[in-house]
């Protein structure tokens, strides 16, 4: 079955896990810091595109990617790293329509790391399209 | 124990690390930027640093090459995810031949993070 959960899905449920198997109690505290870079580092992209700095787009995306690479937000460091050719390539206006989904994602992907740090409910993917 | 400085301008990686190394029994410093930590290495030794490489201001290369002559002994990490106009591979292989005593890319494994670790300051003895 190729449902919506499958096409697109963005957190890597499994490194998270691993992740807080690690870092024992400190794990929410990393969570948070990463959460701080998923969603200001978005903004900063935006920023850098409305004032058509490509350089800047650029490294803010390499950023983001290495973060969202990191926490298991695989779709986001997706989106982050054709933005960094993007900007690599000054191609700033198909940047400014991708970045959008990214702050879009970069909200869920919040709401859904804290989720999963709280423990109220067993994590899921993204965007589910039959959820209720 | 050892004593472990951490420089990475990206603040999530610090923390990430800072925590992972803290719970291994270390002691652990943070900085964001490699002058800072010429700084603080001029004032306080250490046993082992964990850099990234592509930072602003200073990058990991200019880093390794000024503890190369000014702290030979103490022993490096080099971190990274590649960088704009160089691949993961290459920045890790350029670091290596500047003195760096182990190589790790980003995305880091916890696992391997820390056994590089021990590597390093088994060297040290």
């Amino acid at each position: 079955m190729n449902s919506g959960h499958e096409n697109h899905e963005l957190l890597d449920i499994r490194k998270l896990n691993e992740m807080r198997e690690e870092l024992e109690e400190g794990f929410a505290t990393v969570i948070r810091h990463y959460q701080a870079g998923i969603l200001h580092r978005p903004e900063r992209i935006r920023q850098a595109i409305r004032e058509r700095d490509a350089e800047q787009v650029a490294l803010e995306s390499h950023s983001l990617k290495s973060v969202c690479r990191q926490v298991g937000l695989v779709h986001m460091g997706e989106m982050s790293a054709q933005l960094e050719a993007m900007g690599g390539s000054n191609e700033l206006d198909a940047a400014e329509a991708l970045v959008e989904q990214l702050i879009a994602s970069s909200i869920v992907a919040n709401q859904e790391l804290s989720r999963y740090c709280q423990g109220s409910e067993p994590p899921r993917p993204f965007f589910a399209k039959d959820e209720t | 124990m050892a004593k472990i400085l951490i420089i990475d301008d990206d603040e999530p990686f610090r923390v990430h690390l800072g925590t992972l190394l803290r719970n291994a029994g270390h002691v652990v410093l943070e900085v964001e930027c490699a002058l800072n930590a010429l700084d603080k290495i001029a004032l306080d030794p250490f046993d082992l640093l964990i850099t990234d490489i592509f930072m602003p201001r200073m990058d990991g290369f200019e880093l390794l090459s000024a503890l190369l002559r000014h702290h030979p002994r103490i022993r490096v990490i080099a971190m990274s995810g590649g960088g704009m106009t160089m691949s993961p591979n290459l920045a890790l292989s350029v670091a290596k031949k500047l003195g760096a005593t182990d190589l790790i890319s980003k995305p880091f494994q916890s696992g391997e993070v820390l056994q590089a670790v021990d590597r390093a300051l088994a060297s040290l003895a």
